[in-house]
């Protein structure tokens, strides 16, 4: 997949192949992946059950939820801003597509789709709100936090959807092609926004604003709709997901998703976007989600305690990050 | 108070390109001492060296006699050295007074604790403004919300809020006009009197020849070498710096002037836009002069879209069009080179390519992909045609030299193609040679049929440039002389006859200065 935009910084003049390999070992994704392979090969010596096909897909498919959030949040914060509001329309469109088709009757098609149009209104209000009013995007998506998992709450009045026909679940349950459903969504979903980021004058608009909006505008480049388009977009996936984990966990609750915003801001954020905006890519954002979820795993199944776990984790996520930085500094990246 | 400090043998290396090699300098207390070079000479590379931003690959710097090594700008600040950047690096947020005493204010105790006294910065900033003979610079007021010219005042209060014995301007005039600079010297002839040894790199000669007492020039990154002003000439100190005389610093062709392309009637955003009307015919160059504050920049802006006006008429070949964004501007073959490279024109973190290429990223793409091999091709004719140093074009502009990154904005504008070209003070910061470079090209694109509108505060480039010369005063076109009929005097008085004339109140010409809309 396409190299990220702002990595291989210095292009020396001597052998172009190995200089340009250096650019990519050396880039933020290179040495995550780097630190991910170390991690898969420490986890893989604590216990054998971690290393099999299965384990490994089994894992991917209990992000592809937080993957599909994580790929407009790359791009939101690289733009600089955020996006708080995911987990909460995430469990909206889960609830809003059980209670249409259970309690309102709705054919359930329709109930899935009425799923995906509410997560990607609730991410439009967010992004017109953001861009009209001129709400800072932090202020504006914590209150629709609490705002849409109100919503959701009184929409579900704590009931909870459940006895969904089997066909419901042959996207979240079973695979395709050897692979889990879902993982076909996100692998097509990431290679897509993937290249737009890295290859259209979308993407390329969505980094100079990252790094100077005000150039950016004086540029023409129309700042105020990409923000409400990828906003809009956000509340899409987060739809999407909803829809997925549904499928996949078979039941709607009205309090599913609280806090996995932060799980989706970890992924981004862990892959290397910079929190100040400017700089980013999806496949560092794809790399970090994986790393997360390999870690929770094979520390589980190498028999390590829950707290402990999420110190690890912690302690790892600080160590890339400073790895990253040094590295970055050493070869003149920024 | 006065202090002598002495380089020598300063060798800095960056990836790439060696900006210094074995470089010496020397000053007495006391004396303004200047720095010349073309674009990327290594001028700035070197005040920072001295002023502990960068450390030197090899060499010694001697303060006072004893060889000091500066790791940071706190310890060259320490030791008396204050330093006025290139690109201006105040906090917009902040007040006047708070960006003067960041990180040095004055405490008092509240109890056991010590805190930070902004009462007393006040008081203190607004005593160094007076001594600086500066009396209408409210210290309570956001940086961000000022002007250019005293955005740099402040720039300064705060070098001398830190006792320097040593201040460092790097080209402090480019964001100027003439009637700010001479309030600019005099401080510094004032500064002069009080022992602070001054060092001045410009681009513009004849300012040195006014200001200092002896002249420095490098030449790609080498010590060419050291003069008295009093014994030398600017044709002299312009072989020095390029190698070559230069015959004529305005190229200005004869063109056919054709049919209005853009024209405006009765344009109103206020605060700063209060009724502009004027037309502008291909083939043709109209200069805009002005104060700071007349609201040239603000017209350029709501024509471009940025704010877009509350009233009146923009017409593009006779047709009335509608402008309320940039992009909008852009489909009607209008390009805008903004007055502020850093804020307005360039972002500085990504590459000479993708800044070039920002203007026109919708044609030159191939499918829904931008095309990289024509973005690449077109920013390395823009290096070649600018003569923009940069090792290529993946070099990341904040790498660049101050004059190379604002060829960098004229290079992304060039690129668009456009049919009105706004250039917002286009030859800030370029040397001399690449000033030639940038008129010729400009009046070769006029012969081709461009109409250019261009705002400067040099009224030698006004005047040897314009086909046309209008002149703004409190966001109106107040005057409109030929070529023929212009001259220096009567520009100068027609921007500044209100002021002078019947001495309207000091308070609201300042009000009129300042109220730049973000
Ligand atoms: N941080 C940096 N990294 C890499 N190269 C740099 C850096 N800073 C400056 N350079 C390079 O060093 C050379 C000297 O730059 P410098 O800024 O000192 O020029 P200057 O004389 O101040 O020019 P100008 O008149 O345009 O301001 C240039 O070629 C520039 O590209
Ligand atoms: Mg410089």
């Amino acid at each position: 997949m396409a190299v990220t935009e702002r990595s291989s910084q210095l292009t020396k003049q001597s052998n172009p192949i190995v200089s340009r390999l250096r650019a990519v070992v050396l880039s933020k994704e290179g040495i995550l992946f780097l630190i991910m392979i170390a991690a898969m090969f420490i986890l893989s010596l604590l216990t054998d059950k971690f290393l099999t096909t299965n384990n490994l897909l089994n894992q991917l498919r209990l992000v592809t939820e937080i993957g599909l959030m994580a790929l407009p949040m790359t791009f939101i914060i690289i733009t600089g801003g955020i996006d708080l509001s995911v987990g909460s329309i995430f469990g909206l469109s889960a609830i809003v597509m059980g209670f249409l088709w259970q309690d309102s009757g709705w054919p359930l098609e329709l109930a899935i789709i009425m799923c995906i149009v509410v997560g990607t209104i609730a991410g439009f209000i967010n992004g017109l709100f953001i861009v009209r009013v001129g709400v800072p995007p932090l202020i504006m998506t914590l209150a629709t936090l609490a705002l849409y998992r109100g919503m959701a709450l009184g929409v579900s009045e704590a009931r909870s959807a459940r006895g969904f026909p089997d066909w419901f679940f042959d996207l979240g349950q079973r695979q395709f092609l050897g692979i889990p459903s879902q993982l076909w969504i996100l692998l097509i979903a990431a290679i897509m926004v993937g290249i737009i980021l890295a290859r259209t004058p979308f993407g390329r608009g969505i980094y100079a604003m990252g790094n100077n909006e005000l150039a950016a505008r004086f540029s023409g480049i129309p700042v105020r709709l990409y923000k409400l388009v990828i906003y809009t977009f956000s509340g899409f996936m987060a739809g999407l997901a909803g829809y997925i984990f549904t499928s996949r966990i078979s039941t709607t609750r009205a309090d599913m998703g609280t806090g996995l915003e932060l799980d989706v801001i970890a992924a981004v954020v862990l892959g290397g976007t910079s929190i100040n905006g400017g700089s980013g890519s999806i496949v560092g954002t794809m790399i970090g989600l994986i790393l997360i979820q390999l870690l929770k795993n094979g520390l589980l199944l190498g028999g390590v305690k829950g707290d402990a776990t999420i110190v690890i984790i912690g302690a790892i996520l600080i160590l890339a990050i400073l790895i990253n930085n040094l590295v970055q500094r050493r070869t003149g990246g920024d | 108070m006065g202090a002598t400090l002495e380089l020598e043998g300063i060798n800095k290396q960056f990836p790439g390109v060696k900006a210094l090699d074995n470089v010496r300098f020397d000053m007495a207390a006391g004396e303004v001492h200047a720095l010349l070079g073309e674009n990327g000479a290594g001028k700035s590379t070197l005040i920072k060296i001295i002023s502990g931003v960068y450390r030197p690959d090899g060499g010694t710097i001697r303060l006072d006699g004893e060889t000091v090594l500066f790791n940071t700008p706190r310890e060259a600040q320490q030791r008396g050295i204050a330093t006025i950047y290139q690109e201006l690096s105040l906090y917009p947020e902040l007040t006047v007074a708070e960006n003067i005493f960041m990180g040095h204010a004055p405490r008092r105790k509240v109890g056991p604790v010590d805190v930070l006294d902004w009462k007393a910065a006040n008081t203190k900033a607004q005593e160094i403004l007076t001594s600086l003979h500066i009396h209408t610079l409210d210290v309570r007021r956001k940086v961000g919300t000022l002007t250019v010219g005293n955005r740099q005042r402040v720039e300064i209060a705060k070098a001398l809020s830190l006792n320097a014995r040593i201040l460092i301007m790097d080209e402090p005039t480019a964001a100027l006009t003439e009637a700010d600079v001479e309030q600019l010297f005099s401080i510094v002839r004032l500064l002069r009197e009080r022992g602070v040894g001054i060092i001045y790199i410009s681009h513009r000669l004849h300012e040195v020849f006014e200001l200092a007492d002896r002249v420095t020039v490098l030449r790609d990154g080498q010590y060419v070498g050291t003069k008295l002003v009093s014994e030398t000439s600017e044709n002299d100190l312009v072989s020095m710096m390029v190698g070559r005389t230069i015959d004529n610093l305005f190229p200005k062709l004869d063109t056919e002037i054709g049919k209005p392309v853009l024209e405006v009637r009765n344009l109103y955003r206020r605060p700063m836009t209060r009724g502009v009307s004027f037309q502008l015919r291909a083939g043709e160059i109209v200069g805009l002069a002005g104060l700071v504050g007349a609201g040239r920049s603000e017209v350029a802006q709501v024509i471009f879209g940025i704010n877009p006006a509350e009233s009146g008429e923009i017409l593009i070949d006779g047709q009335p069009v509608t402008i309320k964004h940039p992009g909008q501007a852009m489909n009607h073959g209008i390009a805008y080179v903004p007055e502020d490279r850093g804020t307005q024109g360039l972002v500085r973190q990504m590459r000479i390519r993708e800044n070039v290429s920002m203007s026109v990223l919708r044609a030159i793409r191939a499918g829904i992909f931008i095309n990289r091999r024509e973005e690449r091709s077109l920013a390395t004719g823009m290096i070649k045609q600018l003569n923009i140093r940069a090792y290529s074009a993946e070099q990341v502009v904040n790498k660049l030299s101050g004059g190379n990154q604002q060829k960098v904005v004229v290079g992304k504008w060039l690129a668009s193609k456009p049919r009105i070209l706004i250039m917002d003070e286009p030859t800030r910061g370029i040397d001399v040679g690449a000033k030639a470079e940038i008129h010729r090209l400009m009046s070769e694109l006029a012969k081709e049929g461009l109409a250019v509108l261009m705002i400067s505060s040099e009224l030698p480039e006004i005047l040897g440039m314009s086909d046309r010369i209008l002149v703004m005063r409190g966001g109106q076109v107040v005057a409109e002389y030929s070529r023929a009929e212009a001259t220096q005097e009567r520009i100068a008085a027609a921007m500044m006859s209100e002021t002078a004339g019947n001495g309207a109140p000091e308070s609201e010409t300042v009000m009129i200065d300042e109220s730049e809309t973000a």
